[in-house]
């Protein structure tokens, strides 16, 4: 009797956070075909012209592209060095190599906040001034936590036999790492590569300490405009990102499946 | 087998291996010829994996030369080796289906697409697998992936086969059923195989020769059957098969045999010792006769051993039953059919008879003179 | 019919130089490069900008954070913080053990409402709680509508506004750690309890919390770090009115050209984070080790 109501209890708790989560998201779509300006809910007939506002948004373009652009690149950077940190961490003779493994993944552990203060000053300090490489090192320090927890995680369940196994059928080392390795971790990459696109695009509190007047990423710009004058084209904009959001889920779930990435992610 | 002046298939001169200030491997030597099954036996960390890794290319020798067919391998990397592993954990490519594990090495070898296809369909249905070809390797029960281990190993067509603990996975009924099939196919297709195994069964039923290793060195190297009744050496005894041993010191010797004096009473025994040595005398328990009538003094003579005692536990074992016999301190075994061994019970006063000609007498390891 | 003589074992020959370990140290070279030149470095300058005055040393910084007003601005970050912790755990818990009994298409849609806000934006979500809780938003449409109120509350701008979007958006933070841990959990543990005469609430207060109490570390530590921190929800769910640590720091740097003091904020809300992690660390060992 105790045992079911509280398994009951517990249904209704998952029920509740489901509904809870969902709503902001489910608003956003409904505001963003809101016939009039000032999201106007429960909805009375739809409207798609929000939409065709979003481009012509102040700055939206240049900063779209410098999102984009330094979450692929910092995320691409970060699989490469990362990985190689984690196989030498997993594998390798290397002295120290779990106090490595927890000062890679601790910038997590650290606000956002006061990695970009610490970054303002530092950049200030040695006169590097260039903001979009100043934006680009920031975020390599955001993505790479990410890259070396998944494929730490990733690595130490892998059978490096499988490598030997590669060898003695006729591969060099070289191309058993390619043919077998690389292959045979793709989850772990694609996730690692998910988690650390997904932080730097969205990334606030560090960019914005980074930022100039001209250059400024897509969270920074957003923010500005739900400030300044919020309208349904941001809920049309959020509505986008979330679409483009949910095409990665679905095509991750596919490939690797949600339970497995919820195992990994702590 | 080939006539015997062939040259070995497989040849390993004076190799040593270390890990630091380990020594794995010291100096060993092991030949095998075309088409036999050597099977290296041995305890966990005796260097029998360390030698098939070796052999495979895996690691490199700090001493000594690997030759495979007649040819120098020992700097050669794996992938020139042309030799075939089937690994403990399979190692079987969790991305590839079962076909794509097989056709693995052809394809790296650059073979044509229709020749890989054939070799594929071939080898699967060699391992009776034909109609899993498209299976991925995750949905495969254990012995299936052991089966598609085996492929892969053997499509490349090697010169040597070398299984790595590769039975040990399994179930004790699949690894009997697939110790007798596995021999019955490299027996088929006349391969030269290196099996590790640390089940002194598995080895005993599939190996043309057994090289027991214990400490980085072969203690003995010998068909099963010699090995199994004429052990070399106290490991060797101790590893393969039961025994029942007893420790005493020399009291008289000549003409290949000593007698010895042990806690039970005098014992003979096959060996060449001085006088006074410190020596193990064993057998193995299946010549040790249970007599229960102690009645009329038999007594030890040249060619019987006898030891009176008291039965302390009989033990059913199936069709034969295991007997511990009591005499003084010492607890001897014995074997018995399950009609003689009914007829016993605890507590009875017994008589051992054993064939002095199955007695054997070992330097005592313990005994530093 | 003796035993070989065996040659004594040949002298240890030392080992080649080890190319394994000098590959190791190159594979892990450019990241340890990037965590020390743009993580390390750049965290001690902060410290020491905190500390350095026109002449030396000095902790004329600190001692302005330890006025009553910014001693107010702590408390407010930590208030939000434990407020919205506490929230997260209760609705959390419970859910995680739901999850982690759900299966099929259940247990997808669910992992996907927990994924999904997870990797949705935070800036598209607390602009998404500006909407619903506008004094003619969706919340009090829907309050007014069921007569719980009589005329439109005002909700946004207000505490609850803030905790509200703050347990909404670190909710999937705590319910994923306890659900890893929840999922692994065997049933047949519960079973033996049970056997063993332990009755289901014995059995759970006794075998399934201590059991799960690594998750729940795990995420109440999370949580805890990350809405102590937050910025972007008391900056468009409160505003000026709820001065935290975060938005006084931000100001410090982007309005007020205070760099001294808004390091000196840094460093404490860093060693507030920093304290929160080390000691569920340390909880989360003697628990393990138990």
């Amino acid at each position: 009797m105790t045992a079911r109501l509280a398994i009951g209890f517990a249904w209704l708790a998952a029920l509740a956070a489901v509904l809870f989560l969902a709503v902001p998201l489910l608003t956003v779509v409904a505001a963003s075909v809101s016939p009039t300006p000032v999201f106007d809910l429960p909805l009375e007939g739809a409207s798609l012209r929000w939409y065709a506002r979003i481009g012509r948004l102040d700055g939206f373009w240049p900063a779209l592209s410098l999102s984009l652009q330094i979450a692929l690149l910092s995320t691409a950077i970060a699989l490469v060095i990362g990985t190689l940190a984690a196989i030498a961490i997993v594998r390798g003779r290397l002295p120290g190599a779990e106090t490595l493994a927890t000062a890679l993944v601790s910038p997590l552990m650290m606000p956002g906040l006061v990695l970009g203060i610490a970054l303002l000053q530092y950049f200030r300090a040695v006169g590097f001034t260039a903001t979009w490489s100043a934006l680009l090192l920031a975020h390599l320090v955001v993505t790479l936590p990410y890259v070396a927890r998944t494929m730490i995680a990733g690595l130490a369940l892998f059978d490096f036999t499988l490598v030997e196994a590669a060898r003695t059928l006729g591969c060099t080392y070289a191309g058993a790492i390619l043919r077998v390795m690389v292959p045979a971790l793709a989850p772990s990459f694609l996730t690692a590569g998910l988690f650390s696109f997904l932080a730097s695009f969205d990334n606030y509190p560090v960019s914005i300490f980074l930022t100039d007047v001209r250059t400024k990423t897509l969270p920074i710009k957003m923010l500005q405009y739900i400030e300044e004058a919020p309208d349904p084209t941001l809920a049309a904009l959020s509505t986008l990102i979330l679409a483009a959001t949910v095409i990665l889920l679905v095509a991750s779930d596919r490939l690797i499946g949600l339970h497995r990435m919820a195992g990994t992610s702590e | 087998m080939t006539a015997p002046d062939a040259p070995p298939h497989v040849a390993v001169r004076r190799v040593s291996k270390r890990y630091g200030p380990l020594t794995v491997l010291d100096r060993v030597d092991l030949t095998v010829d075309r088409g036999e099954l050597v099977t290296l036996l041995g305890p966990s960390g005796c260097g029998k994996t360390t030698l098939l890794r070796l052999v495979a290319g895996l690691a490199t020798p700090e001493e000594g030369t690997i030759a495979i067919a007649g040819r120098d391998v020992t700097r050669v990397p794996p992938h020139r080796r042309n030799v075939g592993v089937v690994f403990q954990s399979y190692a079987l490519f969790p991305h590839l289906t079962v076909a794509g594990n097989v056709a693995f090495g052809l394809s790296v070898r650059g073979r044509r697409r229709d020749e890989i296809d054939r070799a594929v369909a071939r080898t699967l249905s060699l391992v009776r697998l034909e109609h899993l070809g498209a299976r991925r390797v995750s949905a495969l029960s254990g012995g299936q992936q052991q089966r598609v281990a085996l492929a892969r190993a053997l499509a490349v067509e090697p010169e040597v086969l070398l299984f790595d603990e590769a039975l040990s996975a399994l179930d004790r009924n699949l690894r009997e059923e697939m110790q007798v099939e596995l021999r019955r196919l490299l027996r088929e297709i006349g391969a030269t195989a290196i099996f590790v195994t640390h089940d002194q069964d598995e080895a005993l039923t599939m190996s043309d020769r057994i090289a027991v290793m214990n400490g980085g060195r072969i203690e003995q190297l010998a068909d099963p059957k010699t090995l199994y009744e004429r052990p070399a050496t106290l490991f060797t005894l101790g590893f393969v098969g039961q025994s029942t041993r007893l420790r005493g010191t020399v009291a008289a010797a000549g003409d290949g045999m000593v007698a010895v004096d042990t806690p039970v009473g005098r014992v003979a025994a096959m060996g060449q010792f001085l006088a006074g040595s410190s020596v193990v005398v064993a057998t193995r328990p299946e010549h040790l006769r249970v007599v229960a009538d102690t009645v009329g003094h038999e007594g030890s003579d040249r060619a019987r051993n006898s030891v009176d005692g008291r039965i302390r536990a009989v033990i059913f074992q199936g069709s034969r039953s295991r007997i511990e016999v009591a005499a003084g301190d010492q607890v001897l075994l014995a074997e018995a059919p399950g009609r003689i061994a009914s007829a016993l019970n605890p507590g009875d006063a017994a008589r051992l008879v054993w064939p002095v000609a199955e007695t054997f007498a070992y330097p005592d390891p313990e005994a530093r003179a | 019919m003796t035993a070989t003589e065996l040659p004594a074992p040949s002298p240890v020959v030392s080992p080649a130089p080890d190319r394994e370990r000098w590959l190791a140290i190159g594979f892990a070279g450019p990241a340890t490069l990037v965590l020390v030149v743009l993580f390390a470095l750049p965290l001690a300058l902060l410290f020491t900008a905190s500390v350095a005055g026109p002449a030396g040393l000095t902790l004329s910084e600190y001692e302005k954070l330890a006025t009553p007003h910014y001693l107010g601005v702590i408390w407010n970050s930590l208030r939000l913080a434990l407020l919205t912790t506490g929230i997260a755990f209760l609705i959390g818990y419970p859910a995680s053990f739901a999850l982690a009994r759900a299966r099929g298409v259940l247990r997808s849609v669910m992992l996907a409402a927990l994924f999904l806000p997870l990797a949705a934006s935070v800036i598209v979500k607390a602009f998404a709680w500006t909407i619903l809780l506008r004094s003619d938003g969706l919340v009090n449409t829907v309050l007014i509508a069921l007569g719980i109120v009589d005329e439109p509350i005002r909700m946004i701008f207000t505490e609850t506004a803030l905790i509200v979007g703050a347990v909404n958006i670190f909710l999937p933070f705590m319910i994923l750690p306890i659900y890893a841990v929840v999922a692994q959990l065997d049933h047949r543990l519960v079973e033996a309890a049970a056997t063993l005469g332990a009755s289901p609430v014995v059995a759970f207060v006794r075998v399934v919390m201590p059991l799960t109490l690594p998750g729940i570390i795990a995420g109440v530590a999370l949580v805890f770090s990350l809405s102590v921190s937050a910025y972007v929800v008391p900056t468009l769910l409160i505003g000026e009115r709820y001065p935290t640590l975060s938005t006084t720091i931000a100001k410090a740097f982007l309005l007020a050209r205070q760099p001294g003091f808004g390091a000196a904020a840094g460093v404490v809300l860093l060693a507030i984070t920093l304290t929160a992690v080390a000691l569920s660390a340390r909880l989360g060992r003697s628990g393990g080790s138990r």
